[in-house]
């Protein structure tokens, strides 16, 4: 049983952890934008669960009240209403995932917009304190998601009752498979190209008639969208969402670290890099009690510590990461290879 | 310095006339009415002035390139000659001045949209995308390709034919520039004149009208330089291209060249045929000094 468990959380946390880090190497890997501040798209998913579901049922049932400071009895309620509608519930989540996408891509443009012409360092760092600004406005203004005390979202998965955490285990995953054959698709085709030039040389892109502006804003937006996705199913999966939880180490830094593993400009390199930081983390989390006598240090600081010790090496030793950029030719090489003799 | 106001008149078909029909109404008149640019004009720079701080890059430079011939823009160092294309191509804005293309002024175009008019520019160091291959810097060029578009380039049916016809236009031109042979390789594996002819290739792609080349010969072996101007020589008259090349080594490129501007100190101080700017008296005091 255990095992089980152990296995469905690794399902659920690669999914979450691939959605991310994979909208990271659409924007970062393949665009060369340096978004630090990949937390915010994030954040800014898992608010849309926090502020839209619960308040939209609690005025369907028509409780009174305010949702924030009665939440828990009011969640219990619009839980137990739930559970024994599967189409509601199923209508409900569907829907906050289309709010959740629409809210990404106004973040993703309104992060991006203010430093998208200045240059990759005031870009970086722009998105670095929006991140960090949508988190510590969470964590201050209670409406939004509860405050530093955080706020229950409803449980859409109610219906699964017992087998509830096996269901949005599996539901994150297929959604991790189906934004990484999304990016797969975007990358493969000419756009992939595009976004190689750009990355590759800004200037070169620019004389050859390449809008970057444009480009740049349209991959944050879709990248963030992406990114809002991974934040609303988290806060579905765990059943709450508390601001303070969404830091930059782990929702920035990590899948940052899991991209450079795997490869950048790779989305198999991602799946890698995502399924080996993950593995690696629940190991630790398991184990800890037993590696503690070992340590000279809290045990809660070897994870970041090895994680950071695997940073430097790749970047010192294989920068390109475990599965380097390939060539990705939008048309089959045998057909490449005919033109060519023709 | 007179304001100068412009009348566009874009009438194509009046290019089936005769000449001495069309020329009194193909021309672009300032308020002197002087006559600033004619049907031949493909480029006109009127009076363009930059400055960084207090150095003054390009004073008052005026220049005409007429359609399908290989100018030569040539000077000492820090005569302005790479400033004036950064102008034009809209790397720069001017400070002052107005540059047609093709009827349309440009001035204060963007550099990718300056592209997307026809006038391209390659670079004094190569500028190549140097993870992509030969093949797909090339295609990279290519305009108005559905599968650039975040929404159609999921679904593959809506850019496969124009994908398929961009490849196929993409190995003519790299077999028109004699790379087509290594259409696989990075764009890093290539040598200093392939990298520029990789260049050239580009701006084929794109649909230019006129090239603008800074220095192509620079770092070039010697017999590759002949090469690649008979190179330019041909793409001239197939594609009826228009090239303005800035170049340090006159000798080898000279047998090539239609006209000639020659630029010191920010101005244009000679025009004409190769051999009229290269005795001129000024020209001469440039490159050698007072």
């Amino acid at each position: 049983m255990a095992a089980i468990d152990f296995l469905l959380d690794m399902l659920a946390t690669v999914g979450v952890y691939l959605m991310l880090t994979l909208s990271l190497n659409l924007d970062s890997g393949y665009c060369g934008i340096p978004n630090f501040g990949k937390v915010l798209a994030m954040i800014a998913g898992a608010f849309v669960v926090a502020f839209f579901p619960g308040r939209i049922l609690a005025t369907m049932l028509g409780m009174s009240g305010d949702f924030v400071t009665d939440n828990a009895s009011m969640i219990f309620q619009i839980n137990s209403f739930l559970a024994s509608n599967f189409l509601i519930s199923t209508a409900l989540f569907i829907a906050t995932i289309i709010v959740a996408i629409g809210f990404g891509m106004i973040v993703g443009y309104v992060s991006t917009r203010p430093a998208v012409k200045i240059g990759s360092g005031p870009l970086a760092i722009t998105l670095l304190v929006m991140g960090e600004g949508l988190r510590v406005i969470g964590t201050n203004y209670a409406p939004l998601a509860g405050g530093s005390i955080g706020i229950s979202a409803p449980d859409v998965f109610a219906w699964a009752g017992g087998d509830r955490f096996l269901v949005v285990s599996v539901v994150v995953f297929v959604f991790s498979v189906a934004i990484f054959f999304f990016v797969n698709r975007l990358t493969n085709a000419p756009l992939g190209r595009m976004l190689r030039a750009v990355r590759d040389n800004e200037i070169a892109a620019e004389s050859l008639g390449i809008d970057i502006v444009g480009v740049k804003l349209k991959t944050m937006m879709v990248s963030s969208a992406i990114a809002a996705v991974a934040g609303a199913l988290y806060a579905f999966y765990s059943g709450a969402v508390i601001s303070t939880a969404y830091t930059r180490a782990s929702w920035t830094f990590i899948p940052w670290a899991m991209m450079l593993l795997g490869g950048v400009a790779n989305n198999v390199g991602v799946v890698t890099g995502v399924f080996t930081f993950v593995f690696l983390r629940k190991l630790i989390v398991m184990y800890k009690a037993e590696l503690t006598p070992y340590l000279p240090f809290d045990v809660l600081w070897l994870e970041l510590i090895l994680y950071g010790v695997m940073v430097i090496l790749i970047l010192m030793y294989r920068p390109e990461g475990l599965i380097p950029e390939k060539r990705t030719p939008t048309l089959k090489m045998s057909t490449l290879k005919k033109m060519q003799k023709t | 310095m007179h304001q100068i106001t412009y009348t566009y008149i874009n009438l194509p078909h009046l290019y089936l006339l005769p000449e001495k029909l069309i020329s009194p109404i193909k021309v672009i008149k300032d308020t002197h009415n002087k006559i600033v640019m004619t049907k031949d004009d493909l480029l006109v720079v009127e009076g363009v002035r930059k400055t960084f701080g207090g150095l003054v890059a390009l004073d008052e430079v005026n220049m005409k390139v007429k359609k399908n011939l290989l100018v030569m823009l040539i000077g000492p160092n820090g005569s302005g000659k790479t400033t004036l294309i950064n102008v034009i191509s809209g790397i720069y804005k001017p400070d002052k001045g107005k540059i047609i293309f093709e009827n349309k002024e440009i001035t204060e175009c963007s550099a990718d949209e300056v592209c997307r008019e026809g006038l391209v520019r390659t670079f004094q160091i190569p500028q190549l995308f140097t993870k992509l291959t030969v093949l797909e810097n090339v295609l990279t060029a290519y305009k108005d390709n559905p599968g650039t578009s975040f929404l159609k380039a999921c679904v593959k049916r809506t850019w496969i034919q124009r994908e398929t016809e961009a490849t196929k236009k993409a190995f003519e031109i790299l077999d028109t520039v004699g790379l087509s042979h290594m259409w696989d390789k990075r764009a890093s594996e290539l040598s200093g004149g392939q990298m520029k002819l990789l260049e050239t290739a580009r701006a084929l792609m794109s649909g230019a009208k006129m090239i603008m080349m800074d220095e192509p010969a620079a770092g070039v072996f010697p017999s590759l330089i002949d090469k690649i101007f008979k190179h330019f020589v041909e793409l001239k008259k197939k594609f009826g291209l228009t090239f303005l090349i800035i170049e340090h080594r006159l000798e080898p490129v000279l047998p090539y060249v239609d006209y000639v501007y020659a630029m010191d100190r920010g101005r244009v101080i000679s025009e004409g045929k190769p051999k009229e700017v290269l005795n001129d008296e000024k020209v001469i005091e440039s490159y050698l000094g007072e």
